[in-house]
């Protein structure tokens, strides 16, 4: 199966039904994808395909070939630096043991990718993913940073 | 000259790797020629083993070993007794004991060996409540423990008289019979870890993350027989601990299959496996009784508190002890009479968890505070400050507050930024906290009486938390300073190995260093990885690791300094800091000096809830947490933030249901935890800084302090939206409908 993963291609004989965050980590070493359920609910694996965030421990590869994955790892590509959201993030200091940071940062550089703007509402609405450090108010505070940013 | 490094908001040690995917977690390590491992979980309560058959497991292709109790040379562990075996051999004594281990070529073939192997259990009964496990004739879960499953039981008999006699003399009596549930962890990064050898010194080697790894050390080689120094405990990052790592889960298998496959074995366990395989907050009921004056004087409390330990005693008796001095609130008490039991039962074992038995203890105790203010028709600010402890108040365990007592200012500092009105002695409760006019939905003069169906509240609960270990556990906390350079210090190393569980400990590490050695921070180096770099850190619990480790950084620059100015290059020091010793609960009177310091924490909370749906609606937490002295200030709000969120989800929705001795939310689909939609609408942080006289910097521990009186605020401000006092939680919309159909509530509402 042929993929694209960073804007790099990449074949695989993997089974057609593995889980796209398991190709990631363990043929990939892309290990800033995380595992945290495994089924669907935690957001710690989120990941983009074509630009929208997807979570990839319930995403089998037969679903991504012909699409674009993109991961934190290459999130930040063709910006200087960092990420809008991931720099917001710094600038808010937002991580704390950081275990949900790469899904909570896929999840918003998604959203924004797609809405453009977003607001409160729609943050508490679209973005489900779990922190148990509860570093949501900067979660939200940086996701409305980059939100400015990237509308300025 | 830069700035300095304590008390500035300094950006969090490694916070760019976290957002750039670069950390390294437990799971994100791989070696060549690794193993992975599986582990058979007994699946169910009780049992006695008839026969374990591994024969089809060991045959299986890809599988390379299958351990059993046999395997294990001292089959035992425990931090507080040795009550756990490693593998079970003979009994199983919860869903989550572990019976066998299949290490394989692959995940998925250990998987496989997993599911071959064929245990025969005879069922043994099944003890599912603490009241049940306490009947004289209730089957012995550790007989090897005595003749009943009591696992501990602490008195308090404090007072000139006996209790019932001055209950006669009270005014007012208050009751109340308060449940609390079981939490889990949930931290997002399940248990993960790596084990090998070390070819360079023959040691075995453990990467995980944990709490304390000299601890997790000392269970290994016990468990192993070998000595301490064949072992080395290594910490990757850590995603989230919570107190649910101070016990062993994957440590000691992990070393026994190294050894015993001489390969790297890895282990990642699945959501639910993580679930059922570590301990949890411990369920409690508490039933008590408070006698106060007229005049709002506390005088005498009566407390019986039994909490479920489950199958195991894991930190069960330690908690129970911070539960039990803290069931009587920050309070002065002419009496008390206190009884508390941890009993074994089949339930998941409980454990440490943020609080630590504070929560439990405070919700009894700030719940009947605020029923007393009520029936006293007085202020609950007001009714606290009466009865608040002060430097030199004495303890119901006959112990002087050690100095340094802020409870007072606490709350008089929470209730002012909470819109609070004082006059002369007397406080005035607001009608809302939060700026009701600003969100242009509702005027403030309707505020209870909101339309469909919504009411709103206010409420105030205050804490008191120890910072360190309690009633005489040995405390110690070791570190190394190396300060090298010719003419000025060029570089600063640091090697102090407490973990960072993601509340910053390496971040404020570095910052005192730096202080303490009178450098930039950037100059400081910090290593912290294993436990042959320097002594033990104790364990990021307790709040006390910023304590612990910051005076044992002060001492370790100060005699290195000393060494530097005698021209030794590099200076180098290592200072171990022991606190002053404190003693033990006595058995029949509950005498004891307990603890060296504390932390002390008042909240108020604004809230909404449906009468029409029993959903609660947070507007706006405020926590006054004094700190002493905030090394990171951003840090310290992060954790009142994140604390917030946590107390929340066990206040409102976190709901461990267990049936039988079996859990049955074991999944993220049916445990529920907070996410962004459920955080309060505001929650404003109030940094206090009352120094701690011992306290590095004046700093004490923080971060369990803010979890602590938010469950009881909760209530109370339920209880001014709704009239009626809720004595269980969490305070599902279930249990909140209920109640609202068994009350008048609804008519009230009408009427408005
Ligand atoms: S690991 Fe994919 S959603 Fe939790
Ligand atoms: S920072 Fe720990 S889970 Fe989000």
């Amino acid at each position: 199966m042929k993929l694209t993963i960073n804007n790099r291609p990449f074949e695989t004989d993997a089974p057609p039904d593995t889980p796209l965050l398991w190709l990631l980590r363990d043929e990939l070493g892309l290990i800033g994808t995380r595992f945290g359920c495994g089924v669907g609910l935690c957001g710690a694996c989120t990941v983009h395909l074509d630009g929208v965030a997807a979570r990839s421990c319930i995403t089998p590869l037969s679903t991504v070939e012909g699409k674009a994955v993109t991961t934190i790892e290459g999130l930040a590509e063709g910006y200087e630096g960092l990420h809008p959201v991931q720099q917001a993030f710094i600038d808010q200091q937002v991580p704390q043991c950081g275990y949900c940071m790469s899904g909570q940062i896929m999840a918003i550089a998604g959203l924004l990718a797609e809405e453009g703007a977003v607001d409160e509402a729609t943050l508490a609405e679209k973005v489900t993913n779990l922190c148990r450090c509860g570093a949501y108010v900067r979660i939200r505070r940086a996701a409305l940073q980059a939100a400015a940013e990237v509308n300025s | 000259m830069s700035i300095r490094a304590v008390g500035s908001s300094r950006s969090r040690y490694g916070a760019r790797d976290k957002v750039l995917g670069r950390t390294r977690y437990p799971g994100d390590i791989d070696m060549a020629g690794q193993a992975w491992m599986k582990v058979r979980f007994a699946g169910q309560p009780h049992a006695r083993i008839r026969t374990l058959d591994v024969s089809k497991a060991r045959a299986h292709p890809g599988v390379i070993a299958v351990l059993t109790a046999e395997d294990v040379p001292c089959n035992e562990y425990g931090l507080i007794y040795f009550d756990q075996p490693v593998l079970c051999g003979e009994v199983v004594r919860c869903e989550g004991d572990q019976v066998a281990l299949v290490i394989a070529e692959s995940e998925q073939a250990a998987s496989e060996g997993r599911d071959l192997i064929e245990v025969d259990y005879e069922p043994l009964p099944i003890i599912s409540s603490a009241e049940a496990a306490m009947r004289p004739d209730a089957f012995l879960l550790h007989p090897e423990r005595g003749d009943s499953n009591i696992l501990a039981h602490y008195k308090t008999r404090y007072g000139d008289a006996p209790i019932e006699e001055i209950f006669d003399d009270c005014d007012v009596i208050v009751e109340g019979v308060y449940r609390t549930g079981m939490q889990e962890h949930a931290y997002l990064q399940p248990e993960a870890g790596l084990g090998y050898i070390d070819e360079s010194t023959g040691q075995i080697v453990v990467n995980v993350a944990g709490q304390w790894m000299h601890e997790d050390r000392i269970q290994i080689a016990h468990a192993l027989g070998m000595p301490e120094a064949q072992i080395r405990v290594e910490y990757s990052a850590i995603g989230g601990a919570f107190g649910g790592r101070e016990d062993m889960s994957i440590q000691i298998i992990l070393a026994l299959a190294a050894w015993k496959v001489g390969r790297p074995v890895k282990i990642i366990w699945s959501r639910h496996e993580s679930i059922i395989g570590h301990h949890k907050r411990h369920a409690y009921t508490i039933r008590t009784k408070w006698g106060a004056s007229w005049s709002g004087r506390l005088i005498a409390a009566w407390a019986e508190c039994i909490q479920d330990a489950g199958a195991y005693a894991y930190t069960s008796s330690k908690v129970l002890g911070n539960s039990h001095l803290t069931v009587t609130g920050p309070y002065e008490w002419e009496a008390v009479h206190v009884d508390s039991y941890s009993v074994y039962t089949n339930n998941v074992p409980g454990g440490a968890f943020r609080g630590f038995g504070g929560p439990q203890g405070h919700f009894a105790a700030e719940t009947q505070m605020n029923k007393l203010a009520e029936r006293l028709e007085m202020d609950p600010v007001k009714l606290r400050l009466k009865n608040v402890l002060r430097d030199g108040s004495q303890l119901p365990t006959r112990a002087t507050m050690p100095p340094g007592v802020s409870m007072g200012p606490v709350i008089e500092a929470a209730a002012r930024a909470a819109k609070w009105t004082r006059q002369g002695n007397d406080w005035q409760r607001p009608a809302t906290i939060s700026d009701a006019a600003t969100r242009g939905d509702h005027a403030t003069a309707t505020l209870r009486a909101l339309p469909g169906h919504r009411r709103r509240g206010v409420g105030f609960a205050a804490a008191f938390k120890n910072v360190g270990f309690s009633f005489a556990a040995p405390e110690e906390n070791w570190a190394t300073i190396e300060l090298h350079g010719g003419g000025e210090i060029e570089r600063v190393v640091v090697k102090a190995v407490g973990a960072d569980v993601g509340q910053g400990a390496h971040s404020v590490f570095r910052q005192m260093a730096a202080e303490a050695v009178g450098v930039p921070l950037e100059r400081v180096e910090l290593q912290a990885a294993h436990t042959d770099l320097v002594g033990s850190s104790g364990s990021a619990s307790a709040s006390r690791m910023t304590f612990m480790a910051g005076n044992a950084l002060i001492g370790a620059a100060r005699l290195a300094s000393r060494r530097w100015e005698d021209e030794i290059r590099p200076a180098t020091a290592t200072f171990g800091y022991r606190p002053r010793v404190t003693t033990e609960l006595n058995y029949e009177t509950g005498e004891s000096d307990p603890n060296i310091s504390y932390g002390y924490v008042a909240e108020a909370v604004e809230l909404e809830v449906d009468l029409d749906t029993g959903q609660i609606e947070l507007l706006h937490v405020l926590c006054a947490d004094d700190v002493g002295r905030a090394i990171n200030p951003r840090l310290v709000e992060g954790q009142i933030e994140g604390g917030v969120v946590q107390a929340a989800g066990y206040a409102l929705m976190e709901n461990l249901v267990t049936e039988e001795g079996r859990i049955k939310t074991p999944y993220f689909s049916n445990y529920l935890i907070p996410t962004i939609y459920d955080i309060p609408r505001r929650t404003e942080s109030l940094i206090l800084e009352y120094p701690d006289p011992f306290g590095p910097f004046g700093a004490r521990g923080m971060a369990e302090m803010p979890f602590i009186p938010l469950a009881p605020a909760i209530v109370a401000a339920l209880h001014d939206a709704t009239g009626i006092w809720f004595d269980q939680i969490p305070l599902t919309p279930d249990r909140l409908l209920e109640a609202f159909k068994r009350s008048s509530v609804r008519a009230f509402e009408r009427k408005a």
